[in-house]
């Protein structure tokens, strides 16, 4: 904890992310033996994240197959500086976990909206991580400082695949209402990990409701 | 569609960065981040945190089932081999039913090697023959109902003791596919490209071992697409044994009759 004020001036690079991002140069080589490293070091994270947005052990085995192989055909795709290896290929995870439940959900999403490429074709967006590396008891403490409906409503997106029109019929909220508590609640968990908002910039604090 | 404001994409950031937008607006908005000139810290702020919702420490750890690495290799492996091989037609190798003392003098080569690479050499093979540039031909249906058979036979091979074998179509014929043998005998199959049967014909798989008679160990039938997926009654399949399909005049054949469309070569599992 006492070195956080070291994170806030810049994001750490951790020996484990050199470690990612030599391997990952290799499987944008094509080498499958880098894949296998890949694969070992974060098929459990990879399958943890799949299962629990899926609830279906084997829909979930499906997005990691489709997940590691969207990452072994995209490497080269990956762009330094934006976030770590981890954070790319997990996320790769979480999104093709997001469009599994969306496809079996037959209420949502009707696929003739024609300009929308296939979701096999899209990689996630990802930014840079705020602190780097952080241990899982700081992450706790960060999700601590979330109220309980604001936690709700990020829980539902992210591990839920439910949209934000979604969430507000599912617990009864108006939309600006799940608006505000995924904002509000996205920056106070910044504001735990590096003791800012980012919100000195007066123009963007205008957002929502 | 509409083009989204910039306003518009800002109000729908906390939203985009947790992926809890339909599809069209999470197009519209990344579509909007991409060509927009203005700056998007918003963006940044509210994703930066995102990750960490990955390391969440209520994530229950699961450790995924062992035949998932071997999938996920083998898939990796047959879209390496698809790399390269564009528009270039497949080689065209058959291999004729094989002779007693060749098929002794085959099983004498085998080794076995380690576990995944083995079985993706085998996948490999498959990709050269053909199996994957069904995909490039935009036959989706017959490459899926293709690849779900495989999968079934990838994830017999990833049981310890398993042999697989990669069958290659015989003189005048096309079929072409992989099995796996499992420690109990029972093969594990899928092939592509079989002719469909007429009347009461059937596909009877038989295994060969060494100088003795063909053994019958399962008839089955072929889908509209040429693809048979099936599971054979379990038998003695050392490795070297020959795996070897047929077209049968009708079920119950106790030598083959019809003509053998496709043969291979079991291959010892790592040691």
């Amino acid at each position: 904890m006492n070195d956080r004020n070291d994170r806030v001036s810049g994001r750490m690079a951790s020996p484990a992310d050199d470690a990612d991002r030599a391997v990952l140069l290799r499987v944008a080589d094509g080498q499958l033996d880098a894949l296998q490293d890949l694969y070992d070091t974060y098929r459990t994270m990879a399958y943890s994240i799949a299962l629990r947005i899926t609830a279906d052990a084997s829909l979930a085995e499906d997005v990691v197959q489709d997940a590691f192989l969207g990452a072994w055909r995209n490497a080269a795709r990956y762009v330094e500086g934006k976030g770590s290896v981890k954070t790319w290929l997990l996320s790769i995870v979480h999104h093709r976990a997001v469009d599994a439940v969306r496809r079996r959900r037959p209420t949502v999403e009707l696929p003739e909206r024609g300009d929308v490429p296939p979701s096999s074709l899209t990689l996630p967006d990802i930014w840079q991580e705020v602190a780097g590396n952080l241990d899982r008891e700081e992450i706790a403490g960060a999700l601590g400082s979330l109220s309980d409906v604001q936690r709700e409503a990020i829980e539902l997106a992210y591990f839920g695949g439910l949209t934000q029109q979604e969430i507000a019929v599912r617990t009864g909220t108006p939309l600006g209402t799940v608006k505000s508590r995924i904002r509000l609640g996205l920056l106070a968990m910044r504001r735990t990990l590096v003791g800012d908002d980012g919100s000195d910039d007066p123009a963007n604090e205008l957002g929502t409701p | 569609m509409q083009p989204m404001t910039h306003e518009q994409a800002v109000d729908l950031a906390a939203a985009y960065v947790l992926g809890a937008l339909e599809a069209a607006d999470m197009a519209a908005v990344r579509e909007h981040l991409a060509t927009c000139p203005e700056s998007h810290v918003e963006f940044e702020r509210l994703g930066g945190v995102v990750p960490y919702l990955l390391d969440t420490p209520d994530l229950e750890l699961v450790e995924p089932p062992a035949s998932l690495g071997d999938r996920i290799m083998a898939a990796a492996a047959a879209d390496l081999a698809t790399r390269g091989a564009g528009a270039e037609p497949a080689p065209q190798r058959t291999i004729a039913f094989p002779s007693a003392p060749e098929r002794e003098a085959r099983a004498e080569t085998r080794t076995g090697r380690l576990g995944w690479a083995m079985r993706i050499a085998a996948v490999v093979a498959i990709v050269i023959l053909g199996g994957w540039n069904l995909l490039l031909q935009n036959q989706l249906t017959v490459a899926q109902r293709f690849d779900q058979a495989v999968s079934r036979v990838i994830r017999a091979a990833g049981q310890p003791g398993s042999q697989t074998v990669v069958l290659t179509p015989t003189e005048n014929n096309q079929a072409s596919g992989i099995a796996a043998i499992r420690p109990d005998g029972s093969v594990v199959l899928a092939m592509r490209n079989l002719p469909a049967t007429k009347g009461a014909e059937v596909y009877e798989t038989w295994v060969i071992v060494g100088s003795a008679a063909p053994v019958p160990v399962g008839d089955f039938h072929v889908d509209d697409y040429g693809i048979a997926a099936t599971t054979t009654e379990p038998t003695h399949a050392p490795p070297g044994a020959i795996i070897a399909v047929s077209r049968e005049p009708q079920p119950g054949s106790t030598s083959p009759v019809g003509p053998i469309v496709s043969t291979g070569v079991a291959t010892a599992p790592s040691s």
